[in-house]
Formats: structure tokens, sequence, C-alpha cells
């Protein structure tokens, strides 16, 4: 058991170390059908009966239960491809409608060398190493803490997420507490939750900007003010919409898409397996423990540690 | 074989042996004024809220004197002694000497069980009906108390926080941890333990804002008996307390980080 965890720990780590030797090797497959993105859950969404979801005892919406993971983490634009591993993918991003994030002239460039830099086999590499995503090294951030899925509780007065992917975990009070000042900054930023109707409303602020929004580059500053609208939609599925407000960084404010599946009903993440009652329990996932060789490997290969991007004065 | 009937047996012979007199320095539960702790929706002794231990144990859990950047304490163990095997006693000493480059928490690993709960960060409990959470601002850590009716899942398992199954004994929340890696130590001072190591907390509420917390060590490998800590957990009664982040990796990975 300990062998086999560790084994595919791992292996997840060393997929993301691929060097750039395997780029150009013809897997490019254009006309390839793209996997679902925004749009296409959007128009799904369009289809969808009107929803009255069960309440708790004080008349919220119970939103609780193990969710599966908004998306594979890579590009969050339109693909064609990302790497070898990676089939192409309609974008994730909804608003603006050409699904591209709209990047003020300097911040796309500082994207692009992101991406030049990234030597993992992206399409527009130059070969030279510059930063590895941060995730690399077990970090996460909002929204990609939803990637792979979590649990959401809803506590007195809290919304709570718990991530098995690094033992990472949320925690949002309902009240409107005051924030930290701006000068408190932290990888997961300071959330405050609110209902909306039937929708969970989440705004989060106090961020470091020391994390990618995907793994090839995408990025905001520390800035940025991240609000995620969280309805339940059916009874096994989530509608996940994030907006990303950062005008130092963006021409305008923009959002994502996401469906997120009950675990075990087709989603990604904890399929519930019937004899198995271990099925809906959380296992450690340590990610940092094992990761020592890969953090070495990152620097003898010359990536830098990404620092986060300061935008220019206006 | 059954895991968890074989672990039960334990637990009743040590339930038996923290019921013995003994020159106990903490609290203990027997000592506590009885109080009622209020209910979860679901009937359980509801103890959420954001609690923190306010003592030296992270650093030394036995009786220390200070020294730079570690404050003086009395201990957390019981009788203060821990009845470490001869081999293991000699470890202790070298872990002692070598404990700057030894400590696992000087490489921001996760810090095992118990020493999770009195690392000087606050911690969050969330109940549900079938587990109890534990959110630590330390590496986000994270603690699943499973009360599901599983057993302990079947080893070899060697977890950084181990397997933890929790019972109710009246208003006491009893958990009992095995499944556990070697390289997690108790403190600064290099106590430690084997992957054999078996854990059993029990957290009882003595009042609005506090909590006691009493841990009972077993591991046959390393020491002679059986050995128990407890201390108390506060309350963080701030007006509206939060837990913020302590994400040890990523500045230890910033810091050393060659061409930062």
């Amino acid at each position: 058991m300990k062998s086999l965890i560790s084994a595919v720990t791992a292996v997840a780590a060393l997929s993301l170390l691929v060097p750039s030797g395997v780029a150009g090797q013809g897997f490019a497959q254009p006309g390839r059908p793209k996997g679902a993105g925004a749009r296409t859950w959007r128009a799904e969404r369009a289809t969808l009966p009107p929803y009255s979801p069960p309440r708790l005892p004080d008349g919220r919406p119970n939103l609780q239960g193990r969710w599966g993971g908004s998306s594979s983490g890579d590009d969050i634009e339109e693909t064609e491809q990302v790497d070898p591993t990676t089939p192409p993918w309609e974008s994730w991003v909804s608003d603006p409608a050409d699904g591209r994030i709209p990047y003020q002239r300097w911040a796309m460039a500082e994207r692009k060398k992101h991406r030049a830099g990234l030597a993992r086999g992206v399409t527009g590499e130059t070969g030279e190493r510059l930063f590895m995503d941060p995730q690399t090294f077990c970090m996460k951030s909002v929204p990609r803490y939803a990637q792979r899925g979590y649990e959401l509780v809803q506590a007195p007065g809290y919304v709570v997420m718990m991530l098995n992917w690094g033992h990472f975990h949320r925690r949002i009070p309902l009240d409107d507490r005051p924030r930290p000042g701006a000068s408190a900054q932290f990888w997961m930023g300071i959330a405050r939750g609110r209902w909306d109707g039937d929708t969970l409303v989440v705004e989060s602020t106090n961020f470091n900007g020391k994390m990618w929004l995907d793994s090839v580059g995408n990025f905001a500053s520390e800035h940025v003010r991240v609000i995620e609208r969280l309805r339940l939609v059916e009874a096994n599925t989530l509608d996940y919409e994030v907006t990303i407000d950062d005008p130092t960084v963006f021409t305008q404010a923009w959002t994502l898409s996401y469906r997120l599946r009950r675990a075990g009903t087709g989603g990604g993440g904890g399929a519930a397996t019937v004899n198995d009652p271990y099925a809906a329990e959380s296992w450690e996932h340590a990610c940092h423990e094992g990761n020592a060789h890969h953090v070495e490997g990152a620097r003898d290969l010359g990536f830098k540690w990404f620092p986060g991007v300061t935008p220019p004065q206006r | 074989m059954n895991v968890f009937l074989h672990r039960s047996i334990t637990a009743g012979a040590l339930a038996a042996l923290l019921c013995a007199p003994a020159p106990v320095r903490g609290q203990t539960a027997a000592d506590a004024p009885a109080y009622s702790p209020p209910r979860t929706p679901f009937g359980q002794p509801d103890l959420q809220g954001i609690w923190q231990a306010l003592n030296t144990a992270s650093w030394d859990i036995q009786d220390h004197h200070a020294s730079l950047g570690v404050p003086a304490g009395r201990g957390v163990v019981d009788g203060n002694d821990i009845p470490y095997q001869p081999w293991a006693l000699e470890k202790k000493r070298q872990n002692v000497a070598n404990r700057a480059a030894l400590d696992p928490d000087a490489r921001c690993l996760l810090s095992g069980v118990p020493r999770i709960t009195y690392m000087p960060y606050p911690f969050q409990i969330v109940q549900q009906a079938d587990k109890v959470n534990i959110l630590h601002e330390y590496n986000h850590t994270l603690r699943h108390i499973y009360m599901n009716g599983n057993p302990h899942p079947e080893g070899p398992i060697e977890w950084w926080m181990g397997d933890s199954r929790g019972t109710w004994e009246g208003n006491t929340l009893v958990v009992d941890t095995i499944h556990v890696t070697a390289e997690t130590w108790f403190d600064k001072a290099g106590n430690f333990h084997s992957e054999a190591l078996h854990v059993v907390e029990r957290l009882t509420r003595t009042g609005p804002d506090h909590m006691l917390y009493e841990v009972t060590i077993e591991d046959p490998k390393v020491f002679t008996r059986p050995w128990k800590m407890s201390m108390p957990l506060y309350r963080r009664v701030e007006q509206e307390p939060e837990l913020l982040e302590y994400e040890c990796y990523a500045y230890l990975i910033e810091e050393t980080w060659p061409n930062r």
C-alpha cells in the first residue's frame, strides 16, 4: 500500500518535469474534437429546467457533499494541444465571449514570457527555462483549488471546503467580518461568503499573487479580487462561475464557467465504488513530503522561483 | 485480521491505565468539574470552534529551561519521564545533538499526531455526523477522524498524519490513530517514535472556552510501557477569530531558491 501510494505520487509529480525533448513529435491533430469547456457547459445549462435545491434547517440550499474537479488545470483558454499528454480543449473563459483572457498589453507580454519558458513541450516555447508551475511545489490558490474537487461542508457561520489534494482547506465565514489589511497577503487569500438567493457568493482578496491560474502561466496580481458563484442546478451538478477582477492586469473583469459533478456521478475525483466502504474517505495526499527531489530537479534544470508580477505604475 | 477489534482491546487496556491513580501533573478529566457541552444538531457533544494550545510542548514535551529562541516550560508528560528503551534513549540523545538538521519541522514536513495539536498555531474543529475534521493553520494540515463505522484500513500503511478513527465516550471524543510514518517527532527536542506508534487522544470540553487534551502513547518498539501527555486547549475568544495560513514549505522553498 505504501509503496503503491508513493509510486503514484512520484509519477504524478514526475509528469510535470517531462523534459522538452518530447516537443514537436507530431501530436497536434487539427480537427480533433475538443473537450467540453465553458461554451458547452453554458449551452447545456441553458436547457436545464428550473431546479429548487434541497435545503438545510436554516433554509439555505444544501450544497454539501463531495464534488468532483472543475478541469484538468491545464490552459484555461482554448487549446489545440498543451503538451503530448493533454487533448485539445474548449476555453473555460465564458466572458469575454471569445474565450480569451483580456490581458493588458504588458501583461500579455508577461504571459507569453511565462509560456515560452515552460520547457514542457508546449507550443511556442523557446527552449529556455524560466518558471515552473508553482503547483509543482504543492501550492494552490483560488480558483485553482477546485481543479481536483473537494468536500463542501456548511458548518455554523461557515462554508468549509476540504481538499484531498495536498490537504488544503478553505474556511469561508458568512458574516462579512472585516478583512485583514491589504499588506497581509496569502496564497489562498481571505474569503468572505454570502447568499444571493440560492447562490453562494464567495469573494476573496488578500492574495500574494505567487500562484498561477493554470499550468501554462496565466496569472493575476496580488491586487486580484476573485468572486465565485456556486449554485446547485440539479441534484448532482454545481454551476461554478468565477469572476477574476484585477484592473492592474486586465482590461476588464472576466469570467470562468465550470460544472462540478457530485463525486461518483460522473465527475472527476473519488468515484464511488459500491463494494468499497472506504470509497468516500479522503486518504492522505502528502504532497511536499515526497517532493524534495522534484524541487531539487527544478532548481538543477535552471527554473526560477515565480515571484509574482509587478504591474507598471500608472 | 480485524485491526480495529485488536486496537479496541488495546484501547480498553489503555483506558484502564488512564483511570489508575498516578502522580499526574496536568489536569485530568476526572479532576475537571462536570461540564455539559452544547450538542450539535446531530446530537454529538459540540467541540467546534477555533482552539489552540498555549504551552511550550512543540519545543520540548518535557520540563526544560530556555535557550536561544526556545521558551522555558513545564512539560506535558505525566511524571515527566518518557520510558525509552535503552537504545531509543541513546537515539533521542543523538537527535538532540543534531536536532537543527534532523527535526522534520525544519523541513516543513507534516507534524504527525499528536505534535500537530500543540504546534503554536490555531486549528478549527468542524464536525459532521460521520467524521470530525480538524483544520490546522500550520501547513494547512487537515485531519479527518472517521466515525463512519469503518475500522482502520488494513495495513501496512505509513501516513504522515496516520489513520484516525473516533468514538464518543460520554462527552469525550476518543481518537485512535495508527498507520503512521516513523519520520515525525513529538517535539523539537528529538523525542521520537516508530511506525508502530499507536496514539489515543481524548478531547473533553471542560468549559465554554476550554478543552482537556489527553494523549496516550504506545509504541512497543521504542518505549517500555505506554505513557501519557495532557494539556488544556483554549478557545480563541477574539471577537471574530479566523484561521490564516502558515505555508511552511512555500516559505522554505522560496527562501532557499538559489537564484531567487
